[in-house]
């Protein structure tokens, strides 16, 4: 039988009939949409059983309490802990990033050792054993040659167990370089030490004040404890309260003020002093205070009245007399009127005129001690651990001055002047680098890149591949804070004693180690002396001991305040506050902090900004706060500088275009942004961006400001007070 | 379907121009066609393609519900059960196993007959705890069963063959033979659910998925 | 339109916005990025291609140095109800079903696996809300282990947007079931924006229950529309009818004006610092 054209045709026919009648195209039609809508390369999140788990986020130094979802073992979600004496279920952009960084390509999963040049991210991973031990033999190796004191260490923090066993450390080790981060507590630390005799933090009581009078300081944007300077800003929209806000710029404190006082960039001090002149002037300061409980105040009223006029402070702010006179009264008539001190989220101690000057408003209108006020805060005492023993070699180590002069007869107000490592590393042969990113967040930070080059053993701890690791030549990566056990004492403007407990939300998920355990065993590998002072078998009963009573508390609640705490009297000689003496006399007489740049060459003034879209301490931003960055701050891989078109124009610059920015200590390429909220002559860029280190997300993105700042040194304290650096731009 | 033939242009000329050339058999031999070609691809369809549709896996080992069913207190819910926030359990972890049975090394693979897409947000809660549905109703005889049966995957979508059914035809006998959207929407109009989608009037898109 | 068929009063979510307090820190993206299982891409500076379902807005009264002033609007979906109930301007437009609009809640819906990408509702939404996937999320290796399984992860070629959070709704009804109870308090349904914002600046609610603060700040006048009767009060193009559940509240004039910049001409400045505009 042959098979015709008509039969085959048929065959077909009764084929397509059949498979209509059959389940196969309909489901397979079925089948397809759904297999459309679940593309195996889209990830299916695996569910499980949800759980929190409560701890502190340590990714800025404002302590806020969070609560981790979790999905099994998997960390989820970060949210601010409900009725947390900071926080309060608030959250800033920051800590809820955090899985972004537990979870990222930018973690160390083991211990490094470096392979290539510095710099060139050519690593070795190593084992533990061998890194420790490395460390341990390069270090012993410069004792034996009795220089225990060219082994240098910075660090973010100077309390807590972490910072105290690192002080240890280097004690027992016979180093006195303990450097920390610069930070406005430097200054904030001297002023009340020299005013008050108080040895301990400024606590500004921010949720009880009626008027804020914030020079410059960043309330919106990450300074102190970011949330609850938040939700005191917010408290005082409710009650009708005032913020006022002195900034050359328009930033969102300025813009969320009640006033916002355009000043010069640099003239604050002078501006808080016309306002201490107006104020006596017009009697208006708190009497009972200042009769009862203040000395010197004669010798104050005698400068300002004599130096600080407002029509002298006129010029050099840009504020009219009137202004300034309406906006002192203004406060000293508040019912608790509190005076801010320290610029941005508080990077950079500024000056301590300035400092001192902020201080002597607070305390004409007699806020200082008292509710609404600013409270000088001892360290929280919990950390009581035997003296150390120290051999001769330490000893003598500890006989040398600091590198940096700070606590010397020159600058006596200054613990530490951690800014001079840019001014050159010379003898250091050691340094060992914990939870800072000095190569990046220091200002001038090619120069301190340079210094880094020269010491021979750099040792980070860092759990990112940050600039500072990859300038390193052995890596001990630390548990990320959501993988460890840790007392986080919070100093950021706080008024009562806070310790918050970070504890693992996840278990380590890679071959890191506790910063505090590796110190314990290079301690332990180095033997003698070095290893008695430390008894504890490991951190985390090093910490149970340490805390003591305080453990089960902080086990269930997360925090502890010394709730009640009150400060006492003042501890100066004469138990009252100094208004003056013969130091801050010495401070007020001191030059005014110039800018690097004269007039002629850089016309223009560059102030860094801190904005809380941004990170610019230890960690990077993560990839999602980049995401919510303008793209009038960055656009492509461009970062963009506000500038005022007025300004713009004069210099033949358009909105958008791309230029150069020149300043004494730098070059970059960067896009003009016109803003009509800053100040004309003045030119701003964010901190935190124009990374080199990090992810692709992060990195090469903008530019560093601090590559093109560079610290100035204030005459009468020795710290850093850039405000700002001369540029120009073409 | 294709054929290799390659007819020649004098048949094309002959076949146009004498359509039942061939003969009185012409009818019946089309007829014949059509119900070969009928006939084949009903198997194809019927037969063959839902084994060629579904692999079968096998469970990690022989679970007897039953057997099991016996010994606890609290039925179903000893071990599928509403955790405090109101998720579900769903297949028990190693954790609850080791309550009875000695320490073992590692979790349990379980195949799920009863997965849904991502897309579905299925509250037990809702069902068990709101509507008072049974554990039958959706599930079936799992609970009294003293073997598990074959799992059989979709290499499509990757889905049990629970989803659709083991009817390839869709055609259900039990509430518990299918579990598709139009079984849940199916079942949420009978039992008077909120009509609360502009768009569908049914039960709104966001009641069961996410 | 088929009307809904309740017996009981339904929910009316909605958000009140105080932008006297909000300091446009961001947070509250972030905190939907985060909850939501947003993606992110390496270059996120065209904002026209960046998702972000919370969106905050810079607004500036448009005068010179130093008078300008600055005001932040954060932009989630506005679930709009439209002139009679359900009338959203992108569930109507919808040719697959997969936006819709819930009696029960009055949330605006996207059903992602059933959406087809035409982006009419893009083009539909006055509010720039939605946002269409040009590509598929790619996580860095390892960090997919963060993504939460309440909120399915998009492909490419489908529309997202803000869904009030809406599996919160989902878990918190969960709970209230296994309680054996059917109402929810005030505090169990919040969405992810309002808990973390640093600022106390969102309020999320039924607008149609008294005893939530939403109402009470908003005071939605129910017979026009939802129109807010407290004065500082206002809602977004307002004139456009979409009677939108997103309340807005400042006390400053010109920030009220802007709102609906279909009344005065006013300058937006789309390249703030802290934000950008389309």
């Amino acid at each position: 039988m042959k098979l015709s054209r008509r039969c085959f045709l048929s065959l077909v026919a009764g084929g397509a009939a059949g498979t209509a009648l059959s389940p196969l195209p309909w489901k397979l039609a079925d089948d397809s949409s759904i297999w459309s809508q679940n593309w195996p390369w889209t990830p299916v999140p695996p569910d499980g059983e949800g759980t929190y788990t409560l701890s502190t986020c340590t990714l800025c130094p404002g302590g806020c309490g969070i609560n981790v979802r979790k999905i099994d073992d998997r960390a989820i979600k970060i949210e601010g802990a409900k009725d947390h004496p900071l926080n309060d279920g608030g959250v800033c952009m920051l800590g809820l990033s955090g899985l972004q960084m537990l979870y990222g390509p930018t973690r160390i999963q083991t211990p490094l050792k470096r392979a290539g040049d510095r710099g060139q991210g050519q690593w070795k991973p190593i084992s533990w054993e061998q890194a420790i031990g490395e460390v341990a033999q390069k270090l012993g190796d410069l004792r034996g040659l009795g220089k225990p004191q060219s082994l240098a260490c910075i660090a973010a923090k100077d309390t807590g167990t972490v910072g105290r066993l690192l002080r240890r450390f280097m004690s027992a080790y016979g180093s006195p370089n303990f450097f920390r981060m610069p930070s406005v507590e430097d200054a904030y630390e001297a002023a009340i030490y020299i005013t008050q005799g108080a040895i301990g933090s400024a606590g500004t009581d921010v949720n009880n004040a009626d008027f804020i009078l914030s020079f410059g300081s960043a309330l919106l944007d990450g300074y102190g404890s970011p949330v609850r300077v938040f939700r005191a800003n917010s408290r005082l929209k409710e009650l009708n309260g005032t913020v006022v806000q002195v900034e050359p710029r328009l930033s969102n404190t300025a813009a969320k003020a009640d006033k916002w006082l355009a000043v010069k960039p640099g003239s604050e001090a002078d501006l808080a002093l016309a306002m201490a002149h107006v104020i006596i002037s017009n009697n208006a300061m708190n009497q009972t205070f200042i009769a009862d409980q203040v000395e010197g105040f004669e010798a104050f009223a005698r400068m300002v009245q004599e130096k600080y006029a407002p029509e002298t402070a006129a010029g050099k702010t840009g504020l009219s007399v009137d202004v300034i006179s309406e906006w002192a009264m203004k406060f000293a008539s508040a019912r608790r009127p509190l005076a801010l001190y320290g610029k941005g989220k508080g990077q950079v101690p500024g000056s301590l005129k300035e400092a001192l000057a902020v201080h002597a408003l607070n305390a004409l209108v007699g806020n200082i001690n008292a509710e609404g006020g600013v409270w000088a805060l001892p360290a929280y005492d919990y950390i009581n651990w035997p003296d150390i023993e120290t051999d001769s070699v330490a000893a003598a180590g500890l006989q040398t001055p600091r590198m940096d002069g700070a606590g010397t007869d020159k600058y006596p107000h200054a613990r530490y002047l951690t800014h001079r490592i840019a001014a050159g590393a010379e003898g250091i042969e050691a340094l060992l680098v914990a939870e800072s990113n000095p190569c990046f967040s220091l200002p001038n930070v090619q120069a301190i890149r340079t210094a880094f080059e020269k010491i021979p053993f750099v040792v980070s701890f860092s759990s990112f591949m940050d600039e500072t690791a990859m300038n390193a030549d052995l890596i001990l990566p630390n548990h990320t804070y959501l993988e460890r056990y840790e007392d986080v004492p919070v100093t950021a403007g706080v008024t009562q004693p806070t310790v918050g407990l970070c504890r693992p939300v996840v278990e380590p998920l890679y071959k890191t180690r506790h910063l505090g355990d590796s110190i314990l065993q290079i301690a332990k590998a180095m033997k003698g002396t070095v290893a008695g002072a430390f008894p504890w078998e490991d951190y985390e009963s090093c910490l149970k001991l340490t805390l003591a009573g305080h453990w089960e508390t902080l086990e269930e609640k997360g925090v502890i305040t010394a709730a009640g705490y009150a400060p006492g009297g003042f501890e100066t000689a004469s138990g009252k506050f100094m208004l003056m003496n013969d130091d801050q006399g010495a401070v007020y007489m001191a030059d005014d902090v110039a800018t690097e740049g004269n007039g002629n060459e850089y016309p223009l003034v560059l102030i860094p900004y801190d904005s809380i879209r941004l990170a610019s301490r230890y960690v990077g931003a993560a990839p999602f706060m980049i995401k919510t960055v303008s793209d009038a701050v960055i656009k492509g891989q461009d970062g963009y500088v506000e500038i005022n078109p007025e300004t713009a124009k004069t210099l033949g610059l358009a909105d958008g275009q791309l230029a150069t920015l020149t300043t004494p200590v730098g070059t970059a390429k960067v896009g003009i942004h016109y803003d009509e909220g800053i100040m004309p002559g003045v030119v701003a860029m964010p901190r935190g961006l124009g990374h080199t280190a990090y992810d692709r997300f992060l990195a090469g993105k903008g530019v560093n400001v601090n590559e093109l700042i560079g610290f100035v040194e204030d005459p009468a304290s020795g710290l850093d007070a850039a405000y700002g650096i001369g540029a120009k731009l073409a | 379907m294709s054929s290799n033939e390659d007819p020649k242009p004098k048949d094309v000329t002959e076949e146009a121009h004498s359509p039942s050339s061939k003969g009185g058999g012409g009818g019946a031999y089309l007829l014949l066609f059509f119900l070969i070609g009928l006939a084949l691809s009903m198997v194809v369809g019927w037969g063959i393609f839902p084994k060629v549709l579904y692999s079968t896996k096998s469970q990690p080992f022989d679970f007897n519900h039953k057997l099991h069913l016996e010994q606890v207190d609290d039925s179903c819910q000893s071990c599928h059960f509403l955790r405090e926030d109101g998720t579900f359990s769903g297949a028990p972890r190693l954790a609850q196993c080791i309550d009875c049975h000695e320490q073992k090394e590692r979790e349990v693979p379980w195949l799920i007959y009863a997965r849904q897409p991502d897309c579905v947000f299925f509250s037990h809660a809702a069902h068990i705890k709101g509507a008072g549905v049974d554990c039958v109703t959706c599930h079936g005889n799992t609970g009294t069963s003293e073997s598990l049966r074959t799992y059989q995957e979709n290499r499509i979508t990757g889905y049990s063959r629970d989803i659709w059914g083991h009817s390839i035809a869709g055609i259900k006998h039990n509430t518990w033979d299918r579990m598709k959207m139009d079984d849940c929407a199916a079942c949420h109009k009978d039992s008077g659910s909120h009509e609360s989608s502009v768009q569908t009037g049914r039960d709104a898109c966001f009641v069961c998925h996410k | 339109m088929k009307q809904a068929q309740t017996k009981h009063q339904p929910k009316r979510y909605g958000m009140v916005i105080d932008l006297d307090k909000c300091t446009g820190c961001g947070a509250c993206m972030v905190a939907c990025f985060s909850e939501n299982n947003v993606p992110f891409k390496e270059d996120e500076t065209d904002k026209r291609l960046s998702i972000t379902w919370m969106k905050v807005y810079k607004v500036t009264n448009g005068k010179k140095f130093p008078d300008t002033e600055v005001c932040y609007f954060p932009r989630p979906c506005q679930h709009c109800a439209g002139q009679h109930e359900g009338h959203s301007p992108c569930v109507s437009v919808c040719p697959a079903t997969a936006t819709d609009y819930g009696m029960e809640t009055g949330i605006v819906s996207q059903i992602y696996t059933r959406c087809f990408g035409c982006r009419y509702c893009m083009g539909a939404c006055p509010y720039h809300a939605r946002y269409f996937n040009w590509w598929d999320p790619v996580w860095p290796k390892g960090m997919e282990r963060y993504l939460s399984p309440n909120v399915s992860p998009r492909m490419r070629g489908i529309v997202e947007k803000c869904s009030f959070c809406y599996h919160r709704y989902q878990l918190a009804r969960n709970k209230a079931y296994t309680e054996g109870r059917r109402t929810l308090k005030e505090s169990e349904y919040q969405t992810a924006c309002t808990q973390a914002c640093p600022a106390n600046a969102i309020t999320f609610g039924d607008l149609n229950n008294p005893d939530h603060a939403v109402h009470q700040m908003a005071q939605p006048d129910l017979h026009h529309h939802y129109k807010p009767k407290n004065p500082h009060a206002f809602r977004l193009l307002e004139r456009l009818g979409t009677n939108t559940k997103i309340y807005y509240v400042s006390s400053r004039e010109w920030v009220r004006k802007a709102g609906d910049n279909y009344q005065v001409p006013l300058t937006t400045d789309s390249h703030g610092p802290e934000n950008s505009g389309h």
